[in-house]
C-alpha cells in the first residue's frame, strides 16, 4: 500500500500533546493498511464527510454482538480499508489484567488484524480496530479457545458489564462490585451476546459514590456504593489533619508540594460541604448525617480521619445516556438504599433489573435508552412500575419542581371538592 | 402467547418477508402476537436466526432483523462500492 500524503493530519503531530497520527505511521511499519486510514481520514478532513461506511451483517457463529461491521466506501483508493471490522473483547472486572493475557491479545491482533487498539472504549471493552470479514471467524475461535477470553455486547444487546476495583483495592468500597459485575455477566450471557432490547443498554458498578467507573453518566442501570448509617469519624486524626501533623496530608497528599497552603478545615471540608452539614465543635468535627447525601468529599479529604458508615450497600440509578438524542443526562436516583448480597446471588438487584427492562421492552421506542423512555414517560409513572413510594431523595428542587404529584386516590375525598363549602373557609 | 411457537415462528418469517421496509426492529415483530410478552418474541426471533431464516444487520448501536435474501449487505453480490 501506498504511502499518503497527509498534510492536514500532519498538523496532529504538532505541539506537545501525544498523536494518533504518530501512532498510525508507527504502526504502518509493519500494517501497511495503516497508511490507507490515514489516507482516508486526510480525504474525509479535504471533503468534510466521514468515508466510512457504519455497520453490515458481520459476526461470528451464534453471536448477535461483539463485531460492529466497518467498510470504506473509497476502498479502490484506500484497499487497506476496504473492510475495517470493529471488534469487542469483554473486559476483565475492574480491567485487571496479566501482562502475560495483554501479550496474547496483541499477538493475536497483530496475526488477525491491523494492530490498532482502543484501550477502553465507553462501555470497557478492549476495542480492536481493522480486520477483514474472513479474519473473524478464526480471531473468535483462538481468541476463546487459547485465550479463554470472549466478546463483549454491541447493538441493541446488553453490553459488557463495567465495574471499579472494588474490595480488591479499595478501602471505601461499600459492596463487591467486581463479584457483582461477575455475576450478572455470566448470568446474563445470553442478552450480552444477542440482541434483546429496543436499543443498547449498559449496567456499571461503582463501589462508592466516587464513582470511578463513571456509572452516573454512562450506565442505563448504574449501582453506586453508599451506606446507611453515620460516616465513622476518628477525631484524634481530625485532630492530627488540622495541626497538619505527619502522616495526615490532605486528600490522601494528593496536593503534596503544591503551593496550598496549610489545611483549612473550613474552607477545604465544611464550606465544600453540598448539604452545609458539618461544622466544628472545638476541636471535633460535627457532622448531621440526617443531611449527609453521603457525597464523599470530606471522606477523600481526610481519609485517615473519616470512612463510610458500617451499614453498606448500594444506590440504584436508572436512566444515563450519551448526548445523541435530547443532550447528555445522568441516571435518575430510583432506589436510595439496597443491601448487595452474594449469599441470595444478587437477586434483589435482579429483580428490579428484570422489572426495568420488561418496562423498557413494552413501552420503549427502537433506539430509545431508557432514560429517555422515563424522560417522555414520566418518572411518576415510571416509579408507579417499579412499585416504588415516591421518596424526598426522588425530588430535586421541591419548590420550583414537585416532580412526584398525588394520584386522586392517595388524597382523601379525591379531587371533588365543594367549591362553596371551601369558599366559607378560604374567601377570595 | 396466544399464537403456538410454530405460529409465531411463521408470523414474524411473514412480517420480515412482506414488510415493505427489508430490515425490522425487533419492536416490530411484537404485533405479531400482540399477547405475547417482548422477550418471548425476542427470542423466537433469535432462534430463527441461528435457524437461517433470518440475519442480524447491526450499526454498532442497533441491531435489526431481515430475511436473509432482503438484509442490506455490503459485501453482497455488487461487491462494496
Amino acid at each position: 500500500m501506498a504511502k499518503h500524503e497527509t498534510p492536514l493530519l500532519d498538523e496532529l503531530e504538532k505541539g506537545p500533546w501525544p498523536s494518533f497520527v504518530t501512532d498510525l505511521k508507527q504502526q504502518a511499519e509493519t500494517k501497511p493498511e495503516c497508511w490507507d486510514i490515514l489516507g482516508q481520514l486526510e480525504l474525509s478532513y479535504k471533503d468534510r464527510i466521514t468515508h466510512w461506511k457504519h455497520g453490515g451483517i458481520v459476526g461470528v457463529f451464534g453471536y448477535g454482538g461483539g463485531i460492529v461491521g466497518r467498510y470504506s466506501d473509497v476502498p479502490k483508493q484506500f484497499p487497506g480499508v476496504e473492510h475495517f471490522h470493529t471488534v469487542r473483547i469483554a473486559q476483565p472486572s475492574g480491567l485487571y489484567y496479566s501482562t502475560e493475557n495483554l501479550r496474547a491479545l496483541m499477538d493475536l491482533w497483530e496475526k488477525y488484524g491491523s494492530g490498532v487498539t482502543n484501550m477502553h472504549g465507553s462501555t470497557g471493552d478492549m476495542v480492536f480496530l481493522g480486520t477483514r470479514t474472513e479474519n473473524l471467524e478464526p480471531l473468535f475461535w483462538d481468541l476463546t479457545h487459547d485465550l479463554k477470553q470472549d466478546l463483549g455486547g454491541s447493538g441493541s444487546n446488553l453490553r459488557t458489564p463495567s465495574c471499579c476495583l472494588g474490595e480488591s483495592r479499595c478501602e471505601w468500597a461499600c459492596y463487591d462490585a467486581q463479584e457483582v459485575c461477575n455475576h450478572l455477566t455470566q448470568h446474563y450471557q445470553d442478552e450480552i451476546h444477542r440482541p434483546a432490547f429496543p436499543y443498547k443498554f449498559k449496567f456499571k458498578f461503582s463501589a462508592c459514590a466516587n464513582d470511578c467507573v463513571a456509572a452516573v453518566a454512562r450506565s442505563d442501570f448504574s449501582v453506586i456504593g453508599t451506606w446507611k448509617d453515620n460516616i465513622r469519624i476518628d477525631q484524634a486524626a481530625v485532630k492530627a489533619y488540622v495541626d497538619g501533623a505527619d502522616g495526615y496530608p490532605s486528600n490522601g497528599g494528593a496536593h503534596k508540594g503544591g503551593n496550598w497552603g496549610a489545611f483549612d478545615i473550613q474552607a477545604e471540608v465544611i464550606d465544600l460541604c453540598p448539604t452545609q452539614c458539618m461544622w466544628m465543635e472545638g476541636d471535633e468535627l460535627k457532622i448531621d448525617d440526617a443531611e449527609c447525601t453521603r457525597c464523599m468529599h470530606c471522606i477523600n479529604v481526610m481519609p485517615r480521619a473519616l470512612r463510610p458508615g458500617a451499614q453498606q450497600g448500594a444506590s440504584i440509578l436508572i436512566g444515563a445516556k450519551a448526548p445523541i438524542l435530547d443532550g447528555a443526562q445522568f441516571s435518575t436516583l430510583v432506589i436510595p438504599f439496597i443491601e448487595v448480597k452474594k449469599e441470595n446471588d444478587f437477586e434483589d438487584i435482579i429483580d428490579v433489573i428484570e422489572k426495568v427492562w420488561d418496562w423498557w421492552m413494552e413501552v420503549g421506542k427502537n433506539r430509545e435508552r431508557v432514560g429517555e423512555t422515563m424522560q417522555r414517560i414520566g418518572l411518576p409513572t415510571f416509579l408507579s412500575v417499579m412499585e416504588i413510594e415516591p421518596l424526598p431523595q426522588h425530588v430535586k428542587e421541591p419548590r420550583s419542581n414537585p416532580y412526584v404529584f398525588w394520584k386522586e386516590e392517595e388524597v382523601p375525598g379525591g379531587w371533588d371538592r365543594d367549591i362553596k363549602e371551601f369558599r366559607k373557609r378560604h374567601a377570595m | 402467547m396466544a399464537l403456538s411457537l410454530e405460529e409465531l415462528e411463521a408470523a414474524i418469517i411473514e412480517k420480515a418477508t412482506k414488510s415493505p421496509k427489508p430490515q425490522l426492529y425487533i419492536k416490530d415483530f411484537y404485533k405479531c402476537d400482540p399477547d405475547a410478552k417482548p422477550r418471548q418474541i425476542k427470542n423466537v426471533a433469535n432462534d430463527l436466526v441461528k435457524k437461517g431464516e433470518l440475519m442480524f444487520w447491526s450499526s454498532g448501536s442497533t441491531t435489526m432483523y431481515a430475511r436473509p435474501d432482503r438484509i442490506k449487505d455490503e459485501e453482497g453480490s455488487e461487491g462494496i462500492n
